[in-house]
């Protein structure tokens, strides 16, 4: 066996060679993007990473089932554009009072789920009430400061108890999707929304296809059914994607460039996103809780190396990123500078620091091994503890136990986690947790936003956790495809616009 | 040969027994659990603990394992915690993938074993004989992996003569798709796996050249190759079936990696995704079928073998 494992590396290595030089060889054949007229008829089969371990979306995590189902199955009074803007969606328009006490949707009309049944105001008052009174719900606490939800006539009336600044956004979320009242449709598998597409048939394990919602209110969806490919493996997407299997390939691994690119029928569509990969700093253990220590770690990383590695994304050095409000270049509070951090390390008299780096295996290993020889540079030993994703839920995320852990988190506006003190990120400031909650009692979004920033500028130099970068949406595109989302594409996907020549 | 048969089937229902204490509590060992996956990052405790109440994990080990135990002798694999769908129904929806990729992958292995194995016997101590040899050696020490990598490049980007990835979504409604959705995998573990498997054929088969029975039709006026292919051959074919019956745990092994590697709907690929979600009632089920399947495999291979080889019924 260990014999096998030595010619398996070496023989691993010579593939790989292989396989870049191969795809390299290949002239790019004449670009025929010359994208006839779209196929109403088509089917695009694109391809997703992960897959929801069941289609609860009041229960189960999973920006999978985000990604799937909201805007094109599910959808709520209000939505989201891909540049972050809110929309009216089953709303006609909203008004919110002076006061930020009253939010009004009128209700459009003619609306109907996919079993046919209409949608009225009393839908959305129990679709609401029920996300609101089931703690067990995912967001149910985003409804916290509602305290009624009320019809009249055509319109839903919330009342706050105070004003809550990230009130509409939430019910762009799963907070405010609208499900019929008195469903008993099994929702683990099945789902009646109002969106313009239908949830035809899920094949566990390998694909979920949704088909165009042929009664739609609004403008129908570009394409006859869209298949969602679940596809762990960056390899088999790739070569599904040059043999035509798919026609649009997410979560792409940007370093495969050239070979998706080689024969001139795909084409990568880097795009804003909200990931942030976060280092989080476990300032409750050892040498961490020393915040000379914490920056020196953060001024020995080179954020852009790993943006380089990575093949996308831009550096970050707060914890909110440039699609939110509050964002502001950080840089200052940790610049990139080895001596620096030497010195810190030895004023805190932190010689010969050992350190574990605990990270969900599915992350690759580019990270880990950038931040091993940066810090070694410097005389910390990283060790790197590679853990499945729920060990990693277990150890580090249920019980903190851990000095360092890297996690993508690509949720948007996700701010309140540094305003919490429970959270595994350990960090405990008072003064951020109160601007925040001013932050989200703020009537006026200017207001909000500048009271974020200064609550992130002090996470920063707090130096409560590093951010390695700012993620990219990576997307391959077939060139005979138009309209697929480039922004935030691993949090959200709207299809409607999706279509294929 | 009944006594041998009742004592042989006590063994298997033994083993199956022990086989499911071993996975139940193997299994306990991960850390992690599907509760706190339902409820994802930004859960409280609370969310938490309730799925975990909801879905019974918090009943202590014992109950759980009679629960399940007593479950499986009624015939009842049990349900996913996650999904909330049957083990048995899922494990009957991907064993249409599977089973057919193992036939295939055994078929080719044979293919390439058997005739190269007994030529290379035959050739011993020849320039081609021992190119052969060596062949075997280097494509048995090949991983799956880099084998279905550069057939995919080969065959399904270059030529595109097959599918790179993925199973029909008809199924079997289409069966021409299916199976060349499943050849290029089945090829690839095939080859491997044969390539092993032609190295115990040629050492049967040099094995079985120098038997007395062999030699003295030798000597009887057939020439070797002759004398070999009559009589030497049988017992070649025998100690394969049980060398077969080995294989079969080595090609499951060989499918939970082309199943990930070529993205096809099968038990393997679903037995690595419950495993990452916990979902344990599930992953056990389907262990103890895969177990139970190789147990009577092996089980059989030895009734037969009993049934056909003389010297081990006179050894009684």
């Amino acid at each position: 066996m260990p014999r096998r494992v030595t010619l398996a590396a070496a023989l691993v290595a010579v593939g790989a060679l292989l396989l870049s030089a191969c795809s390299a060889g290949t002239s790019p054949s004449p670009s025929d993007s010359s994208a006839g007229p779209a196929d109403p008829n088509a089917s695009v089969a694109v391809r997703l990473v992960s897959e929801p371990g069941n289609l609860d979306i009041r229960q189960t995590a999973g920006a999978a089932l985000d990604q799937i189902l909201i805007d094109n199955v599910y959808q709520g009074l209000v939505s989201r554009t891909p540049q972050q803007e809110i929309v009216d969606t089953l709303a006609t328009k909203h008004t919110v009072s002076g006061d930020g006490l009253t939010y009004t949707f009128t209700l459009r009309d003619g609306v109907t789920f996919h079993d046919g049944q209409p949608l009225t105001p009393a839908d959305v008052v129990w679709s609401l009430q029920q996300v609101k009174a089931n703690a067990a719900y995912r967001d149910s606490d985003r409804l916290a400061r509602v305290s009624s939800i009320a019809a009249n006539g055509q319109d839903v009336v919330l009342t706050l108890s105070e004003p809550d600044s990230t009130l509409l956004w939430n019910l762009t979320g799963r907070a405010g999707l609208v499900l019929k009242e008195g469903d008993t449709i099994d929702r683990k598998t099945k789902a009646n929304g109002t969106g313009p597409y239908t949830l035809a048939s899920w094949k566990q394990g390998d694909s979920i296809t949704l088909k165009r919602n042929e009664s739609y209110w609004g403008d129908k969806a570009k394409a006859a059914e869209v298949v969602l490919d679940f596809i762990p493996d960056n390899q088999a997407a790739l070569s599904g994607a040059l043999a035509g299997e798919l026609d649009v390939v997410t979560g792409f691994d940007a370093t495969l460039k050239s070979q998706i690119e080689a024969n001139g029928t795909f084409s990568l569509v880097l795009g804003a996103s909200t990931d942030k990969g976060t280092l989080a700093m476990n300032a409750t253990h050892g040498k961490l809780s020393d915040v000379r220590v914490r920056q020196a770690i953060r001024q020995a990383i080179d954020k852009k190396s790993i943006v380089q590695a990575l093949g996308a994304g831009q550096t970050l050095y707060g914890p909110i990123p440039e699609l939110d409000p509050g964002y502001e270049d950080l840089s200052s509070t940790a610049p990139f500078d080895p001596d620096a951090a030497r010195k810190l390390l030895a004023e805190a008299g932190a010689s010969d620091l050992t350190l574990t780096l605990t990270i969900p295996a599915f992350y690759g290993t580019t990270v880990s091994q950038i931040l091993v020889s940066n810090l070694h540079d410097v005389g910390i030993t990283l060790k790197v503890a590679q853990v499945e994703f729920p060990t990693w839920l277990k150890d580090v995320y249920t019980n903190k136990d851990y000095d360092l852990s890297f996690v993508l988190h690509t949720e948007a506006r996700d701010f309140e986690n540094w305003a919490n003190p429970d959270y595994y990120f350990t960090y405990n400031n008072p003064k951020v947790q109160d601007l925040y909650a001013q932050s989200t009692r703020a009537t006026d979004p200017a207001t909000s936003a500048d009271l974020l920033k200064q609550a992130a500028k002090i996470v920063a130099d707090d130096q409560a956790a590093d951010w390695l970068y700012n993620g990219a949406s990576v997307v391959a595109v077939g060139t005979n495809v138009t309209g697929f989302p480039s922004i935030n594409v691993n949090e959200r996907m709207d299809l409607a616009q999706l279509a294929k020549s | 040969m009944i006594r041998y048969a009742l004592t042989r089937l006590a063994l298997l229902v033994l083993g199956l027994f022990v086989a499911s204490a071993l996975i139940f509590l193997t299994l306990r060992i991960l850390p992690g659990d599907v509760a706190q996956l339902i409820a994802g990052l930004n859960a409280t405790p609370e969310q938490v603990e309730a799925i975990r109440e909801h879905l019974g994990l918090s009943d202590p080990l014992p109950v759980q394992y009679a629960a399940w135990i007593s479950g499986v002798l009624h015939g009842d694999l049990g349900t996913s915690l996650l999904t909330g769908s049957s083990v048995a129904g899922e494990l009957a929806q991907k064993a249409q993938v599977t089973i057919p990729l193992g036939l295939m992958a055994m078929t080719v292995a044979i293919l390439v074993a058997l005739p190269f194995g007994v030529i290379s016997a035959m050739r011993r101590g020849h320039a081609d004989g021992t190119a052969l040899s060596i062949g075997a050696q280097t494509v048995a020490a090949v991983p799956v992996v880099w084998a279905g990598m550069m057939l995919v490049v080969v065959f399904a980007v270059w030529l595109g003569w097959l599918p790179a990835q993925g199973f029909p979504r008809g199924g079997w409604t289409d069966p021409g798709a299916a199976v060349r959705a499943l050849l290029l995998p089945a090829v690839t573990i095939g080859v491997v796996e044969g390539a092993m498997l032609m190295r115990f054929v040629r050492s049967a088969t040099l094995q079985a050249t120098g038997q007395d029975f062999v030699r003295t039709a030798a000597a009887k006026g057939l020439t070797r190759t002759q004398a070999l292919l009559r009589h030497g051959l049988p017992t070649v074919g025998l100690s394969i079936i049980t060398v077969l019956g080995l294989q079969v745990a080595g090609i499951i092994v060989g499918a939970v990696v082309i199943e990930q590697l070529f993205s096809l709907p099968g038990i393997g690929r679903m037995l690595v995704a419950d495993v990452g979600n916990r979902d344990l009632p599930k992953v056990q089920g389907e262990l103890l079928v895969l177990t139970g399947f190789v147990l009577v495999v092996g089980f059989v291979v030895d009734l037969v073998h009993r049934v056909i080889d003389p010297r081990q019924r006179e050894a009684e």
